[in-house]
């Protein structure tokens, strides 16, 4: 990691956060080693939780807080999350899971990742989730 | 190090008895190291009168270029070195996925463009995308790295000993970003321009007039102040003056900047208006004794 880099993040990701800040999708963020490092308003909303709330999570915190779990209701582990395969296998990743909300709301969601490549190589990754159906937990 | 601003006008070249005092010639700075060693920042028509200023002898000399921006490059045809067997020139400038810096280059060194191609110049030239770790010319490090502009585009750090050079003069960094309230890895440019003895950054807009131009890749006035009071630059001098801008509205601007610079708690005389021809000597002041 060049001095650069520990001062700031890469512009590419500077660019990517500021672009997701003005959509009304919900948006999230890697970095180049998988960590998540912004969601935009959008994904709050979803998720019952703001990014400026939420503080800093490990991926275990992150399955504990929202999932996402599959069809049969297992928790999905961190490093098969779309926008982790992206960065992992530098392609495009596509899931349907459901995630849960800080109020315990389920979403059912399609997520679509793709990895932000640069002439200095892979830089993270950015995911956007289209709901596609809400279910009460429990219900 | 010394700095030399031999263009400090933005998008195209505005010369007349308007612009006389801050200059006409597009983006151009000339760094000349302690061991001698000359770096030409950017290669707008303000490099023409650097290239007449060098001697006539075996010279190698770098240019850094920011971007390929015609104002950027417009002068590499009218610099007289390139005209020079005996001049060794090395060009920097930023990679693409699309085409080399060579080839890049060459779609302006060609015609219908230009009379003569690349290969026709006499002098020893070579092209180099930077990279993306810091390099070494004489006794500087130098760095490079991607800002907020429209296209490819690189700010510059040039650290000799304790003094550093940052130049970043097309720089947007406030589009879709609060300045003021970004923690500091989130706003670009800042892993460049942290604690830089000179900054010369990018001042084409007044506020009123960002407005109009919003995503164009210019910084506001207030927003260039707001960067170099994030970054913490000892010294600011605002360059790319809009074409449009008369020495009478850049004095009025430079009034503006200083009262808003001092309103902020900084001091008057670190902040000032890029001044074609103007020598700038790059020191970090030393810390004030403690009374």
């Amino acid at each position: 990691m060049s001095a650069e880099t520990a001062l700031q993040k890469p512009l590419e990701l500077i660019l990517a956060r500021n672009l997701m800040s003005a959509l009304s999708t919900p948006a999230f963020l890697v970095d180049e080693g998988g960590i998540l490092v912004f969601y935009n308003e959008a994904a709050g909303a979803l998720l019952g939780k703001s990014w400026e709330e939420l503080g800093t999570v490990g991926p275990q915190e992150w399955g504990s807080l929202f999932g996402p779990f599959d069809e049969s209701g297992e928790p999905i582990p961190y490093d098969e999350l779309p926008l982790v395969r992206a960065v992992r296998d530098d392609r495009p990743a596509h899931a349907e899971f459901e995630i849960q909300s800080a109020d315990g709301t389920r979403h059912h969601v399609e997520a679509s990742a793709f990895p932000i490549q640069t002439t200095h190589g892979s830089r993270g990754a950015i995911a956007v989730f289209w709901p596609a159906s809400t279910n009460e937990a429990g219900a | 190090m010394k700095a030399k601003l031999w263009g400090t006008r933005g998008s195209v070249p505005s010369p007349g008895p308007e612009t006389i005092r801050y200059g006409g010639n597009t983006s151009c700075v000339g760094v000349t190291l302690s061991d001698g060693s000359l770096l030409a920042l950017d290669a707008g028509t303000g490099i023409r009168n650097l290239g007449l200023a060098l001697p006539d002898e075996p010279t190698r000399l770098h240019i850094l270029l920011t971007h390929l921006h015609l104002d950027h490059i417009q002068g590499l045809v009218f610099f007289a070195p390139c005209f020079r067997p005996q001049t060794e020139i090395v060009i920097w400038g930023p990679a693409s996925p699309e085409a080399s810096l060579h080839d890049r280059i060459s779609r302006y060194i060609s015609a219908p463009l230009s009379p003569i191609e690349v290969r026709e110049l006499p002098c020893d030239v070579s092209f180099r995308s930077t990279p993306e770790a810091e390099w070494e010319i004489g006794p500087a490090r130098i760095r490079a790295a991607s800002v907020a502009h429209r296209g490819p585009t690189l700010g510059y750090r040039i650290d000799e000993g304790e003094d550093s050079l940052v130049y970043i003069p097309d720089h947007e960094p406030a589009l879709g970003a609060d300045l003021e309230t970004l923690d500091p890895e989130w706003i670009s440019g800042f892993g460049l321009a942290h604690d830089a003895s000179l900054l010369i950054h990018d001042g084409q807009y007044a506020d009123a007039e960002y407005l109009s131009h919003v995503g164009w890749g210019h910084s506001a006035l207030s927003h260039s102040l707001s960067f170099a009071r994030r970054t913490g630059a000892r010294r600011t001098v605002l360059f790319h003056h809009d074409p449009l801008h008369s020495d009478a509205q850049l004095d009025g601007i430079e009034a503006e900047a200083r009262e808003l610079w001092v309103a902020g708690g900084g001091d008057p005389g670190a902040v000032e208006l890029a001044v074609e021809g103007a020598e700038l000597d790059v020191r970090t002041p030393a810390p004030s004794p403690v009374a």
